[in-house]
């Protein structure tokens, strides 16, 4: 079909192109590796951890060592299983306000751009408006209004990414709907749901993915936030964001109660951008070769 | 099919369409087009790009609200058809766009491109979608190791194939090419032109073959159109045309098409531009 001269081009250029995503994936490897390894110590750490609610009076402010990994706090509770413990706290509820943020974004962003008009504006300029007031200020007023339990976190800051989300999901999917293959959809009599589940919402799944682990990112950071001011995860529960905060006010007798919740955020938010970079760097690469 | 007597498959009359730019800007890109198009001819649409062909393509399939005007398909009422009524007529008219990379969804199989028509309209069961779209592969030239590949895996001319075994698989009257071979390398355009030609003869389907170029629709159209700003200038047979241009800007157009030895063509067209100058045809 192409002379040879054509084909060694191809190859030559399929080659370079190719290159990118290749180098980019073991960073996303890397960094999914990463995550995985966090979540996977606060699932089954508390198997081998200690009691993380154990008094050990004796022990106060302890070092690391063979027993208390972390050292142990003002209390001789051991550092590692708290921290193990507050993951699970502070992952969860990051994992419940992504899938709050993206099922309630999905529905606002499409429901706006395949609505156009006046209802689209409608809906935008509300995004607009909550955009407006800061998110910790937000989060204080529903927190005040509905008590901060861990569920009811998940929901709030769930709630409180939804209008970025829309946003985003909004013009993605605009994009998608100018396109000459949902223009081709419409032309063969493809129904509007249709339209939605099959050919767009795949080709938005790349810029989805993209969202959802700044979406997970951002909430981490808000729950610790919350929860460092006292409004988020109520003692005797400690998520990250709780366990800086006492590390802090004991900041003298330990840096290593500062230290380690401070890192292991730091880490997990370090590895999520990665992700959300890589996961919108490589879609741009949308083959096309010949 | 092709009897002068039957009624013209596509009647479209007094078309217009304005769209507006900014705030006070508009930009008329249809300006009273009417033209018939009649069973198993391909009607050729010619003129530069801006001057409103594929908004006539978009008008006639009912992909575009009018300002203006009327389109009968097959004696139905485009214009007025909303809803599931447009969408079952859809089934018989379908269309090749120009990217064929473009114009398939990129996360999706040949197979699934090609039975998502099917699909839409609820024809028959997984088993025979599956055999209609070998069938209609086959059709199109592409064997069956075609099947699970993306449209990133395969070239320009195997992606355009694709797009026509899926515009085929409703059994289409009407198959609008949009500029379908301009993407294409000139080898494959070749290649594609034969397809086309070679399936119209089988399946006694009607073409709007929209283009710019002008050697290509010589080669394909009985009838052509030639379109400037958003009005029709000149039709007219295509031995008609060819042979004796009336209008200034289709003479334009066809002394830019492109020739195989630049020599003997710059020779041909001096002696063609002298003749014209003398008796206004020729």
């Amino acid at each position: 079909m192409a002379s040879p001269a054509s084909l060694s081009l191809a190859g030559r250029f399929g080659g370079r192109r190719r290159r990118v995503p290749r180098r980019g994936s073991g960073t996303t490897i890397a960094a999914i590796a990463v995550l995985a390894a966090i979540v996977l110590l606060c699932a089954i750490g508390p198997l081998f951890a200690a009691d993380p609610g154990a008094l050990d009076n004796a022990n106060r402010f302890a070092g690391p060592s063979a027993a208390n990994w972390f050292g142990t706090d003002q209390l001789g509770r051991d550092l590692f299983a708290r921290m193990v413990a507050g993951g699970r706290i502070s992952l969860g509820i990051a994992a419940g306000a992504t899938v709050v943020s993206m099922l309630l974004g999905a529905l606002w962003g499409f429901t706006a751009a395949l609505a156009r008009g006046i209802f689209d504006e409608l809906l935008m300029r509300l995004a607009d408006v909550t955009m407006a007031i800061p998110q910790l200020l937000f989060a204080l007023v529903f927190v005040a209004a509905f008590g901060a339990t861990t569920a009811g976190l998940a929901l709030i800051i769930g709630v409180l990414l939804t209008p970025v989300t829309a946003r985003m999901i909004r013009s993605a999917v605009l994009t998608e709907l100018q396109s000459d293959y949902t223009q081709a959809a419409v032309a063969y009599g493809a129904s509007r749901w249709r339209l939605v589940l099959r050919e767009i919402l795949p080709n938005v799944s790349a810029p989805l993915g993209v969202q959802a682990s700044i979406n997970a990112a951002n909430a981490i950071i808000l729950e610790a936030a919350l929860s460092f001011v006292g409004l988020g995860v109520q003692p005797p529960d400690a998520s990250w964001g709780t366990l800086l905060q006492q590390g802090y006010q004991k900041i003298y007798q330990s840096t290593s109660g500062v230290i380690i919740p401070a890192l292991a955020i730091f880490l997990t938010i370090w590895m999520l951008n990665l992700l959300a970079d890589q996961l919108g760097g490589t879609d741009d690469v949308r083959g096309r070769t010949g | 099919m092709s009897e002068p007597e039957t009624t013209p498959l596509v009647v479209a009359s007094g078309l217009r369409k304005t769209f507006r730019l900014g705030a006070r800007e508009t930009l008329v890109a249809l300006d009273d087009v009417s033209l018939e198009i009649r069973r198993g001819e391909t009607f050729g649409l010619v003129g530069e790009s801006g001057s409103g062909k594929s908004t006539v393509s978009r008008a006639l399939l009912g992909l575009l609200p009018l300002d203006a005007g009327s389109v009968q398909f097959d004696g139905l009422e485009v214009t007025r058809l909303k809803g599931g009524e447009l969408r079952r007529l859809r089934k018989r008219m379908q269309m090749v766009f120009q990217d064929p990379f473009a114009a398939l969804n990129r996360r999706q199989s040949v197979a699934q491109i090609v039975a998502a028509p099917l699909e839409a309209h609820g024809i028959g069961d997984r088993a025979s979608r599956a055999a209609r779209v070998e069938e209609m592969l086959d059709l199109v030239g592409l064997g069956p190791a075609y099947r699970e590949r993306r449209p990133r895996e395969m070239s320009g001319g195997q992606c355009q194939r694709v797009a026509i075994a899926r515009a085929l698989a409703l059994d289409p009257e009407l198959v609008v090419l949009d500029e379908s071979v301009s993407a294409l390398d000139v080898s494959i355009q070749a290649q594609v032109l034969n397809l086309l030609g070679e399936l119209q003869q089988r399946l006694g389907l009607t073409y709007l073959f929209i283009s710019h170029d002008l050697a290509v629709v010589r080669y394909m159209a009985s009838t052509v159109a030639v379109m400037q700003r958003g009005s029709i200038v000149e039709r007219g047979s295509r031995e008609q045309l060819f042979r004796s241009a009336q209008h200034e800007y289709t003479r334009q157009l066809m002394s830019a098409i492109p020739a195989v030895d630049p020599t003997a063509e710059r020779a041909r067209r001096r002696a063609a531009r002298t003749e014209a100058g003398v008796s206004s045809g020729g």
